[in-house]
């Protein structure tokens, strides 16, 4: 049955991998195949569903729904790109801030359904291909993602997963290391596309003159709005304090923001990418279905006997390999399928060295491929359908490079700080 | 009760061969919300939309922004992004979509226009167009027919 439970999960992830199928389709068979075939019993299948990561995943899809009417994120993105006047790697710097620091307070996917929309509208005037600047938003998005627990889908299944992780845990241990992270692959991909990016100075004038905070006048409710959005940052920042966990500050935040800002309730819980959540649903039951028959613990064993039972080495190669099997399929099925292998290697004792390695590793694996991260794959998708299609080849000349410079910087900062 | 055979259909198509913007002109002319797209033998290709024309016309871009109002009209860009499209062939933008047959019922059709979002489908007997079917048209029609009941 253990051979059968393997067998499912890791036919589930090839298939993601391969984008045949749509990955909530092959998520949820995964998991009723499970259940049907006995790997897993109903009541356990129930069981193994993390409802705190949906409720949060819920939470701030509403929140961030109501939220983008009030144009204030295309007023961020708008204005960074007048600021730059027009200055390529001033461009590309002050896009990558905004999608990091977007990233970081409301989650990476987010981040790019909001801003690289507005980037092709800022390529466009600036008779610039949008592409080279797309893609430094998606490595900001995995790298500014990676900063708190609600930046990345796998900081959220960790932070949830492990309660002593607090969203200040995230931001004290994660955030540093993804700003240095940031600044040096931004500084990488400014050097490799300045010349692509050179704007006419006429061209830089035109976006200069648009008035950028014309949408955010003309929304309603944007001041009570953004006052629900930051409350509910700061309601992150505090949650260990008030005992709240972070999916009750996201569900509690959506819930105001549905009180005070949203004229119909239906249309508003529209935005609630219930593909999204049933993907997550199905991965957390194919994951029970691998720890009811003793896989992860396999796993776990063979972890330790190839780290010797060194710590250093152990977190290394969580590191690493989180990130060459997000590359692989996606950050989020794989880390689905590692918090229960890191639990078990971490043995009776908690040891936060371990879950900080597991998320670097998953979260700026998300930057290698397309399919690595869902953030990439929402990207290249309006880049496509805006007629500037991106291939496989072509983001993994980015891609590779960016996430060997950044697991380096991770790792140096693992072994100085956390190992 | 009457089919679609009975209600004002427009015979607005153009050949598989036509220039987008001899589609266009004759989208315009016909005065339908959408025309066909003909293969051989008068069969449907797909249509071509008042909405299909807007996102050949006007940059892609705009489908994913909700938020337009900062935008200014960029004369030149949008002049070279209208002539691109006008030397393009029609079937460059054309939607496949499920055509209604002539012997549906007019509440089939209803439904079909609810749930497509679609202004006007092509009717087909057997593989062959016969005209397009307008929304309009067909409430015009139920309308002209209404009368008190028994």
């Amino acid at each position: 049955m253990d051979l059968l439970a393997a067998l499912i999960f890791v036919a589930a992830l090839a298939l993601i991998a391969a984008e045949w199928v749509h990955r909530t389709k092959v998520a949820l068979a995964g998991a009723a195949l499970m259940v049907l075939v006995g790997v897993l019993d109903q009541d356990g299948a129930i069981e193994s569903i993390d409802w705190a990561t949906l409720g949060l995943l819920a939470g701030m899809m509403v929140i961030v729904g109501l939220t983008e009417p009030t144009g204030v994120f295309t007023f961020l993105a708008l204005r960074v790109a007048q600021l730059s006047k027009g200055r390529p790697v001033a461009l590309v710097f002050m896009l990558a801030l905004v999608t990091g620091v977007l990233s970081a307070f409301l989650d990476n996917l987010t981040a790019i359904l909001l801003v690289v929309p507005i980037t092709l509208v800022i390529a466009d005037l600036l008779r610039i291909s949008p592409i080279p600047l797309v893609l430094v938003e998606i490595v900001a998005s995995n790298v500014g993602g990676t900063a708190t627990l609600i930046g990345d889908p796998p900081n959220i299944m960790i932070g949830t997963a492990r309660p002593e992780l607090s969203f200040v845990d995230f931001i004290v241990n994660l955030a540093p290391v993804a700003l240095v992270t940031l600044l040096v692959v931004t500084s990488g991909l400014a050097l490799v596309y300045r010349a692509r990016l050179r704007v006419e100075p006429e061209r830089a004038r035109e976006v200069a003159r648009l008035d950028a905070a014309r949408d955010m006048r003309e929304a309603k409710y944007v001041g009570r709005t953004l006052a629900v959005l930051l409350g509910t940052i700061l309601a992150f920042f505090l949650h260990s304090l008030l005992h709240l966990e972070p999916a009750v500050v996201a569900l509690t935040g959506a819930t105001v923001m549905l009180l005070v800002a949203a004229d119909d309730v239906e249309s508003a819980l529209e935005r609630i990418e219930w593909s999204t959540l049933f993907f997550f649903l199905g991965l957390f039951v194919m994951v029970g279905g691998l720890e009811a028959q003793g896989v992860i613990d396999r796993i776990a064993e063979w972890l330790a006997d190839a780290s010797g039972g060194s710590r250093t080495a152990e977190g290394l190669i969580i590191l690493w390999g989180s990130a060459a099997g997000s590359a692989a399929v996606d950050n989020i099925p794989f880390t689905a399928a590692m918090i229960p292998v890191v639990e078990s290697v971490q043995g009776g004792e908690f040891d936060d060295g371990l879950w900080w390695a597991l998320a670097l590793g998953a979260c700026f694996g998300g930057n290698a491929t397309v399919i690595a991260a869902a953030a990439n794959v929402a990207a290249t998708g309006i880049l496509g359908r805006a007629g500037e299609p991106i291939s496989f080849a072509r983001y993994l000349a980015v891609g590779v490079p960016v996430t060997l410079v950044s697991l380096v910087i991770a790792t140096v900062y693992l072994l100085l700080f956390q190992l | 009760m009457p089919d679609l055979r009975t209600l004002p259909l427009v015979n607005a198509s153009v050949p598989d061969g036509a220039l987008f913007g001899e589609a266009v002109a004759r989208l315009f002319e016909a005065q339908v919300p959408a025309i066909a797209v003909l293969g051989s033998g008068e069969r449907v290709v797909g249509v071509l939309s008042e909405l299909d024309v807007l996102r050949a016309v006007f940059p892609a871009y705009l489908a994913e922004l909700r938020q337009t109002a900062f935008l200014e009209d960029d004369s030149t860009a949008l002049q070279e992004r209208a002539w691109e499209a006008r030397t393009r062939r029609a079937t460059d933008f054309v939607r496949r979509v499920e055509p209604l047959d002539g012997d549906d019922s007019v509440t089939h059709a209803a439904e079909r226009f609810l749930h497509t979002g679609e202004q006007a489908l092509p009717v087909v007997e057997g593989e062959r167009f016969i005209g397009m079917l307008s929304v309009a048209a067909l409430c015009h029609a139920r309308l002209d027919r209404a009368g008190p009941g028994d």
